[in-house]
């Protein structure tokens, strides 16, 4: 049985494990006892995650549609194919764009990006777990000048207060989850701000029951008492530059709750204190605040000479970060550097030898919206995207769509042009996890048919616009990368060729802080008295790495069958006092419009708020609109 | 069969371990990536590892991998064809824990209850079991409270006791015979005081355990006889993280899942592991799930374990002690923690 | 049948008959003799159908062995599976392994009086007990058929059930949940039925078959109307995979329903604990 140590390639913990192979072909996951996040453990993703590879509808040849219908082509006639239609459409100055992947190696990425910039002469670079993620980095990057901080996994479990904006942890990143149990088990305190007694809602010392979308103030209320707190006994944390007048400001309508003062008094008095928030389906502005919220209070709480300060982003999807460090953002360079950092692009355009253009791109949405040309890599745009159905009718619009990828996604069958892909069990390169990471992919088998490797796939593409790339292995590419990325340029060379292969990101010490409060939003009213939210800001049902497996997708596929007109979920005692029981049909209403769904009930939520789940999100699309929160009128239809 | 004691020098298992790669398969632990050790097929003697506790990933996928196909099917236009996938090849586990043994022991009960699974038999029928008795009890191990260790006394091909410059060896089965038949020359008969010292070593092993730490027996009668509370599963179950490690890892757990693999008129039938801590593992099609409460599902791997019901039906238990689960647990609910919540009728003090 | 136990037989389809729009009844034949010949089923035992492609369900076995050159399982529509079987006709091939299950107790029904009561797609588990019964007549004292389905639609077995009204060795009654222009027969759930019969508890079993919350309303009026737990019987439906009891998809505590089943009778249901 051969035995391969891998990163996982779900969520963006980033545990290791040893994929299993016997005579070419893959068998099973085993845990790795050594891997600094996994320590032989694993989620049920994790556990199953040589399912998708296996089991899954692979793309076996590179496909061009003639006709209507894609047939078989050659590697170099298709790749000439697309170059030669990309040049045609850019010579017309029509706009193009690619999408790299929160699932595709950083390897990927940064050629995704360098084909975008130097080969296309695009900034039109995204990917669309970059949507849902992006507010929250905002948020960070505002307070503390750095989107990421380095926060490990080991830090929540050797914390003695956590503080959790909750999206149901237990699911989204169970690992992360298990550390805050470890912690709870040594007699931490978890803080938990959230909408729905979730798991670890129930395990909560302090469960903040917050309405969906007024996280922010429960976030505000906690700052407000914490600062409280350490001015009443003389601790407050110097921090150069703060504006601590201005944030006591912001905070003077705050309120804290008798139990939400208790809180704070832990969080103030915590030797180290961690600060969890990921991505939730809900405005972009007010993700942000949040954020920013969250950021001040790590800040405020950090005890001096402590790196990281506590706050971690629990990114939705192994490579998150990743893909944004190459640079995979109409915005940011590899290294996440600005566009506008004249010094950056210098870098750049001496490293690829090419002029790289200064004006921002578009963002994912946009590009599905306006751009002619289209190269997506291993994205899933309409199961990640909040404006979902939407993106596959976008895609199937588009005058010419060009698809990499290892499984045949929606996003394939719209292509015009399919370049067969290795899966991650079936290649070699390297993600970036939540806590700034760098670890290796490797392979277990060959990829099937005439799939090859994605980052050979893309150099076959840079090549074909940019005369300069010889890279003759992944580990080419890398070492490019510690170029390009002054964050990676020490993380690179650290990242061993044997064993799990795990490097630190480094990263910048916290400058200056400018602390914000988020703004205080009162959302329902008497002819409005419910909040419909969406729960979460993924459906991993959706995911071709949960979708073809066939252990991980039953209870998606379940839902999906016994919900084909959409799905709201709500409380037993709401829907008594409305006359309707599990399965029947309401209607709503908001101010954007209105929906008639069918509702499942669900013990955990309270009353007043109706949840659809985040793949669920087309039905209520009219409802919620771009906000993702509104305030509703139910009645029974 | 009357036990066969006999013994052979360390130096020559060497020689021993050369014979049998001569004409089978030999899978021990072994260093692999990372460090870690981990059983696998060997070709030469020399990696074979003896010095560690026991690999945590458990022997037993090489009866039963985690993808297994059991069936070739093909349909073209002469209809369809169908044909099992047999594996007959002759394998030697070799040093292995007892643990390990009585857990394939187990297995191949299971697979022997009417009707047998032929595909598993063959695979057992053809495997021959060589284990290393243990000295030193390992951390995490509760084996002496399953009756799985630190020694056997029965159920194994051949168990090797480490004497210092010697194994003696039991041989307890036709299998074990077979095994030191093609290099009898390596062995001798064990003498009295050498018998005497693998009983003593036993007695100590078991010394080493100090405080037991999985009372089974009283843990049995309250979940046989329905006295845990479902408030108690309940709080138990957030504690889980539904990951399905200790399913997956556990020596004696062998759920399985049986797809369809291919396409374009081949298909392999493949059996795969599944778990009974996933909330799908009962999902019927209608959309109804029996066991839809987390609690419930964690009430029922217990009962699958640790009931009286089982244990009469099965003659053990299903706990063979190996400690594996309390290392993979992504939660808190391992075996241990378990058993001892359901005698206490409490988790974590409540 | 060898323990190869996950190994499938072809069979091929003979027929197919439409039962209601979406539920068809097929009729089966092992491709090879000596499958057909060691396939000795019991009513109330089922099969592991396999759609090549598709996967494998179980179904059960709707015809009486007394007629064991073919059997016949009746199908509804509900997934990827069952759409795919409903698309294929005659001739087309199906892999079979089993039977699988405990099967109704026949011979210890001899003898007695047997009250069938069944709803919509209920009817085809009871159905290879009622024609094992009917084909067996003289071993068995009274015959009762008590069926209903939600439309005359629904009804599974329109034809056969026409020969049940006139059979004299059965009283056969019939109901719909919401009558059709033209429905001429009783309108009503099926408990309604049995004030139209006369009910023996103390030499009766009877057999309940339907959606849940038929069988729920209708054990209740049984056990009201005197029937013993012992004597009331039903089948149970669990995810099932390997249909030998081994992969433990279908455990009920240390009971298993693709083998301790699905037939039970109540008190053994009350038994049944997680």
């Amino acid at each position: 049985m051969l035995s391969v140590p891998t990163t996982c390639p779900f969520c963006a913990c980033g545990c290791g494990f040893f994929l299993l192979g016997k005579e070419g072909d893959l068998v099973g996951v085993a845990p790795g006892e050594s891997h600094p996040v996994a320590a032989g453990k694993l989620c049920a993703r994790g556990w199953n995650a040589h399912e998708a590879p296996l089991w899954g509808k692979r793309v076996l040849q590179p496909m061009v549609r003639r006709d209507g219908a894609l047939k078989a082509e050659s590697w170099t006639a298709a790749l000439d194919y697309v170059a030669s239609r990309m040049r045609d459409l850019i010579g017309a100055g029509k706009p193009v764009g690619v999408l790299g992947s929160a699932r595709a190696t950083n390897e990927e990425n940064y050629l995704a990006g360098r084909l975008a910039r130097a080969g296309l002469q695009t900034n039109s670079i995204d990917f669309s777990h970059h949507a849902p993620c992006r507010p929250l980095m905002a948020g960070v990057e505002d307070v503390t000048g750095e989107p990421f901080h380095s926060t490990r996994l080991t830090d929540i479990e050797t914390s003695e207060s956590i503080v959790l904006v909750e999206g149901d942890l237990a699911r989204t990143h169970p690992r992360a989850a298990a550390s805050v149990l470890k912690a709870l088990g040594k007699g931490a305190r978890l803080i938990v701000i959230g909408c729905a007694r979730t798991q670890m809602a129930r395990l909560a010392s302090c469960f903040v029951e917050t309405l969906p979308g007024s996280e922010g103030d429960a976030i505000n209320g906690l700052l407000a008492a914490v600062l409280r707190t350490q001015e009443q006994e003389g601790r407050q944390a110097a921090i150069p530059g703060a504006g601590y007048d201005a944030l006591r400001r912001d905070l003077e309508a705050a309120s804290a709750s008798d139990e939400m003062r208790g809180a704070a008094g832990w969080i103030a008095a915590a030797e180290q204190a961690v600060f969890l928030i990921g991505p939730s389906g809900g405005r972009a502005e007010r993700l942000r605040s949040d954020a920013a919220s969250m950021a001040t209070l790590a800040a405020i709480s950090r005890r001096p000479g402590r790196p990281g300060g506590g706050l971690l982003l629990l990114l939705g999807r192994s490579n998150v970060r990743g893909a944004c460090e190459m640079g995979a953002a109409p915005d940011r360079l590899p290294g996440y550097e600005r566009i506008d950092n004249a010094e950056a692009l210098q870098r750049m355009q001496q490293l690829w030898g090419k002029p790289v253009p200064a004006d921002r791109g578009l963002d994912a949405q946009s590009m599905l919206e306006s751009v002619s040309g289209l190269i997506v890599l291993a994205d899933d745009p309409a199961a990640v995207l909040p404006m979902g159905q939407r993106a596959r009718a976008a895609l199937e619009r588009m005058d010419f769509l060009v698809v990499l990828d290892a499984y045949v996604t929606p996003a394939v069958n719209a292509a015009h042009a399919v370049l067969p892909i290795a899966s991650l069990a079936e290649t070699r390169g390297t993600f970036t996890n939540m806590e700034g990471r760098l670890q290796r992919v490797r392979a277990a088998t060959v990829p099937p048919g005439e799939a090859r490797d994605g980052w050979k796939v893309l150099a076959g593409l840079c090549a074909r616009f940019d005369a300069r790339c010889e890279w003759s292995s992944a580990t080419d590419v890398l070492r490019e990368i510690g170029e390009a990325a002054p964050r990676y340029s020490k993380a690179v060379p650290q990242v061993p060729d044997d064993g799990w292969g795990s490097s630190l990101v480094e990263e910048a010490e916290w400058a200056s802080l400018a602390l914000r409060a988020s703004p205080k939003e009162a959302l329902t009213s008497p002819e409005r008295p419910y909040v419909l939210a969406l729960d979460g800001a993924s459906d991993w049902g959706s995911d071709p790495l949960v979708a073809f497996s066939p252990t991980l997708s039953r209870e998606y596929q379940s839902e999906r069958k016994l919900f084909p007109n959409g799905l709201v979920e709500m409380n037993g005692a709401d829907a008594d006092a409305l006359g309707v029981r599990s399965g029947w049909k309401v209607k709503l209403s908001s101010a954007q419009g209105g929906a008639v769904v069918p509702i499942r009930l669900r013990k955990d939520l309270q009353r007043g708020v109706l949840l659809a789940p985040y793949g669920f999100r087309d039905w209520v699309a009219g409802v919620l609109g771009e906000d993702g929160v509104a305030a509703v009128n139910v009645e029974r239809a | 069969m009357q036990p066969h004691v006999l013994t052979i020098r360390k130096r020559d298992v060497t020689r021993w371990l050369a014979r049998l790669l001569e004409t089978r398969e030999v899978i021990a632990p072994t260093l692999g990536p990372c460090g870690e050790i981990v059983f696998s097929e060997v070709r030469a003697a020399e990696q074979v590892v003896w010095d560690f506790e026991n690999p945590l990933p458990p022997p037993k996928q090489f009866l039963l991998p985690q993808t297994d196909p059991i069936v070739r099917i093909q349909v073209n236009g002469h209809g369809a064809q169908v044909e099992p996938i047999h594996d007959g090849r002759q394998r030697v586990l070799f040093n292995v824990r007892p643990c390990d043994v009585k857990g394939i022991a187990f297995l191949t009960r299971m697979h022997e209850m009417e009707p047998a699974d032929a595909s598993y038999l063959r695979r057992a029928e053809n495997l021959t079991v060589i284990s290393l008795a243990c000295n030193t009890p390992c951390q995490l191990g509760f084996c002496v409270c399953s009756d799985s260790g630190p020694f056997l006394n029965s159920g194994h091909d051949i168990q090797l006791t480490d004497l210092g410059q010697k194994y003696l060896a039991e041989i307890g089965s036709a299998k074990g015979e077979g095994s030191v038949a093609d290099a009898a020359s390596l062995f001798d008969p064990a003498t009295e005081d050498e018998v005497a010292q693998r009983k003593k070593l036993e007695a100590e092993a078991k010394e080493r355990f100090g405080e037991e730490t999985c009372h089974f027996a009283s843990a049995m009668r309250r979940v046989s006889t329905r006295r845990v509370d479902d408030a108690l599963w309940e709080r138990m179950s957030d504690w889980c993280l539904e990951c399905g490690a200790c399913n997956f890892i556990c020596p004696t757990c062998y759920c399985f899942s049986v797809k369809d693999r291919g396409g374009d008129g081949t298909w392999t039938r493949c059996r795969t592991w599944d778990s009974c801590q996933y909330a799908a593992f009962t999902l019927e099609a209608s959309g109804h799930n029996p066991r839809a409460q987390h609690g419930e599902r964690v009430k029922r791997r217990f009962f699958h374990k640790v009931s009286a019901q089982y244990y009469v039906r099965d003659g053990m238990t299903g706990c063979v002690g190996c400690g594996r689960c309390v290392k993979v647990c992504l939660g808190t609910t391992d075996m241990p923690a378990v058993v001892a919540a359901i005698r206490k009728g409490a988790w974590h003090g409540q | 049948m060898d323990n190869d136990v996950f190994l499938p037989h072809i069979a091929r389809i003979d027929a197919v008959r439409d039962e209601t729009p979406d539920t068809k009844t097929f009729t089966l034949r092992f491709r090879e003799p000596e499958d057909s010949k060691a396939f000795r089923f019991l009513p109330g035992q089922f099969v592991e159908l396999s759609v090549f492609g598709c996967g494998e369900a179980p179904f059960c076995i709707a015809s009486s062995p007394t007629r064991p050159e073919t059997f016949e399982t009746t199908i509804r529509r509900t997934g990827t599976l069952t759409d795919a079987l409903h698309q294929l006709g005659a001739g087309a091939e199906v892999g079979i392994r089993g039977p699988f299950g405990n099967g109704f107790d026949v011979e210890g029904a001899r003898g007695k009086d047997l009250l069938f009561v069944a709803g919509g797609i209920g009817l085809p588990p009871l159905r290879s007990l009622i024609r094992n019964v009917l084909d067996e007549r003289d071993r068995f004292r009274n015959v009762t058929v008590l069926y209903g389905a939600r439309t005359p639609v629904d009804l599974v077995y329109k034809d056969e059930l026409k020969e049940w009204e006139t059979d004299t060795g059965v009283e056969f009654h019939i109901t719909v949940d919401n009558g059709l222009p033209g429905w001429t027969g009783n309108v009503g759930m099926v408990p309604v039925l049995f004030t139209k019969t006369t009910l023996r508890p103390e030499s009766t079993l009877a057999y309940v078959c339907g959606p849940p919350i038929m069988i729920k309303f209708v054990v209740q009026d049984l056990f009201m109307r005197g029937f013993k737990e012992e004597s009331v019987i039903s089948t149970l439906e669990r995810m099932m995979q390997c249909g030998i009891g081994k992969c433990n998809h279908c455990a009920i505590g240390h009971r298993y329903v693709c083998r301790d089943g699905p037939v039970f009778n109540y008190k053994q249901i009350r038994e049944l604990v997680e």
